[in-house]
């Protein structure tokens, strides 16, 4: 195996992880704060790439202006669900069982209208960065490099507000405890609210990242959440240094398992290494206690 | 009262195939008892407080298991299928094993890789066994020969279908039981408050390991019937999509109420084979909804809901 496809490998390996770890960042974002698992998250992922189709593809708007209305739409789509099915669920006993079986709800009426609405087959966007890079043997598309940069500047951005603004603070309270933050005065209705937003548009962003890459089908959203899970679970609920990690780390495993095992052996192997991680690690590898 | 209701109920199964001999509405009978079957086991693990999404990889278990005790082992059917119930608990009784220290979303998704597990196995491997991804056809329907006294042959819908009715009400009655026992007062709590059940020095784990091996034992009662009813089976069949529509029964039906499932899977599976049957994807689109709708406005499912409304309306 020369130094080259390696490379490569580990190129596509950084691209794929961080599209998993924005999609987890969101996941877990929603679940610090709510306390719910949204398994209807991978369908923003997938709405994403499908708003990018239409308007980039089929219309020929500006990537960049895409990629905003992708994230706006899908996160006031994601405030929406938050507060007319997730929210009054929260307020019941039993939420966890009940919010996970609306979730998986939305998740299939989501695929369904995409299947009605899109059609079933798979859709093809052109690209939007042309070009080659050369870097001695190595050839990086300028299309890879740029999801590589853009993923990295989302979640600076991302990490930044958490760290820096009144509502990133707000939000960090909320998820340390629900009602000590309550007492300082801070709207946890509101907080949940635009956390939900800005999850659901981190998913939609990595939706519209991903697609002119790959393709856009109403399934993948399915496949997706499930890579997000185990990033969540690989780097611990909550933890944004974990979401990164544990998208790299499953981002690798995608691209150099895929060079030495088949198919079926990888979903072996993936099956028994999250089991093995958990049972050693339930917090996962930067989550706390 | 409870008592003439439920014969009444049964005098009806029984008269339906002499009142109906049309073949198609035997048919969508059978499958809706199979799902019934299938419908409570699912309903059995809820009852802990766990969504299983692996519960139709637990029937293909025992479809698969049933069906080649019958075809390549040369068993009788009637050895095989409790056989074939036997297995799926003890796969389930493994994996709960290692899986069920987890709760909530982190236990989904190991039911989720495990459904995606099982569907790739039996593609891949094993073809010689399984039959890979085309699986197995032909699968012979049982019969029963004692002397020259009996002499049923279950090829024909109409001993099927009594065959089924005569193993759901078994199914019934079994889960009835244990929801009555001491354990299912357990199961219950547990559902409610798993830390609450703990904190009285009862381990959880244990518990919950018990009712999803009880679960999967009919989990693996109605992949044997849907094995040898429908003739064929293939690895796609028990994928994670087909589990999609018998939680939306449940849900429906009524979580934890050993009834529910049934109301459920009965009421949605006539709804979408009388009426629906034409609308293609809308259909699955309207499942989706209506999951999301009830557990919205009514997560005590249409079976609870006469009563909620009847305590409602004298309180007002």
């Amino acid at each position: 195996m020369d130094a080259t496809i390696l490379a490569q490998g580990a190129l596509n390996g950084v691209m794929l992880g961080l599209s998993y770890a924005l999609v987890a960042l969101g996941l877990s974002l929603i679940f610090g704060i709510m306390r719910i698992v949204n398994f209807a998250h991978g369908e923003m992922f997938m709405l994403g790439g499908y708003i990018t189709y239409y308007l980039f593809g089929v219309y020929g708007i500006n990537y960049f202006a895409t990629l905003m209305t992708a994230v706006f739409i899908i996160g006031l789509l994601g405030m929406i669900l938050e507060k007319a099915i997730f929210r009054p669920l929260t307020n019941r006993p039993e939420v966890a069982l009940t919010s996970l079986i609306a979730a998986v709800g939305l998740a299939w009426v989501f695929q369904m209208l995409a299947v009605i609405f899109f059609g079933e087959q798979d859709k093809d966007i052109p690209t939007v960065f042309k070009g080659i890079i050369r870097l001695g043997g190595l050839m990086i598309t300028w299309e890879r490099f740029a999801a590589i940069l853009i993923g990295i500047g989302l979640v600076l951005l991302l990490n930044l507000f958490l760290l820096k603004t009144k509502f990133g603070k707000a939000i960090r309270a909320v998820a340390e405890d629900k009602e000590a933050a309550a007492l300082q005065g801070i709207q946890v209705a509101r907080i949940s609210s635009l956390s939900f937003g800005i999850g659901s548009g981190l998913a939609a962003a990595a939706g519209a990242i991903i697609a002119p890459i790959f393709i856009v089908s109403p399934s993948m959203g399915g496949e997706v959440i499930l890579k997000a899970f185990l990033v969540v679970i690989l780097g611990g609920m909550g933890s944004i240094p974990g979401a990164m990690l544990g998208g790299l780390v499953l981002g690798f495993l995608e691209s150099y398992g895929g060079l030495f095992f088949s198919v079926p052996v990888m979903s072996v192997i993936t099956f028994i290494l999250i089991i093995l991680i958990l049972i050693v690690r339930p917090q996962g590898l930067l989550g706390r206690e | 009262m409870k008592y003439i209701s439920y014969a009444g109920l049964l005098l009806l199964l029984f008269f339906i195939p002499f009142i109906s001999r049309q073949e198609y509405m035997i048919h969508i009978l059978c499958l809706i008892g199979i799902n019934v079957i299938f419908a409570c086991s699912l309903n059995a693990i809820l009852n802990i407080g766990e969504l299983n999404l692996a519960q139709s990889a637990f029937m293909g278990i025992g479809a698969y298991a049933s069906t080649v005790m019958v075809m390549r082992l040369h068993l009788s059917f009637w050895i095989a299928m409790p056989l074939a119930m036997l297995v799926t608990s003890i796969v389930s009784l493994l994996i709960g094993f290692l899986t069920l220290r987890f709760k909530g979303a982190y236990f989904l998704l190991f039911t989720f890789l495990f459904a995606e597990l099982m569907r790739v196995l039996l593609s891949n491997f094993g073809v010689g066994l399984f039959g890979g991804i085309p699986g197995l056809t032909n699968i012979p329907k049982p019969s029963i020969h004692i002397g020259n006294l009996v002499n049923v042959d279950f090829s024909s819908k109409v001993a099927f279908y009594y065959l089924i009715v005569s193993l759901v009400v078994f199914t019934i009655i079994v889960l009835r039981r244990v929801d009555k026992s001491r354990i299912g007062m357990i199961f219950t709590a547990i559902r409610q408050s798993d830390v609450l059940v703990e904190s009285i020095g009862i381990s959880t784990m244990k518990f919950k390991i018990l009712g999803c091996a009880i679960g999967c034992l009919f989990a693996g009662l109605s992949g044997s019937l849907y094995a040898h009813f429908v003739g064929i089976i293939t690895p796609g069949d028990f994928a994670i999509h087909s589990v999609f529509a018998p939680i939306a029964y449940v849900v429906v039906g009524g979580i934890g109420n050993v009834f529910g499932p049934v109301i459920g899977t009965a009421a949605l599976m006539m709804l979408s084979n009388f009426f629906l049957r034409q609308f293609g994807f809308f259909e699955l689109l309207l499942y989706g909804i209506i999951i999301v709708l009830i557990i919205r406005f009514m997560p005590e499912g249409i079976i609870n809901a006469p009563r909620l409304l009847f305590s409602r309306m004298r309180k007002s």
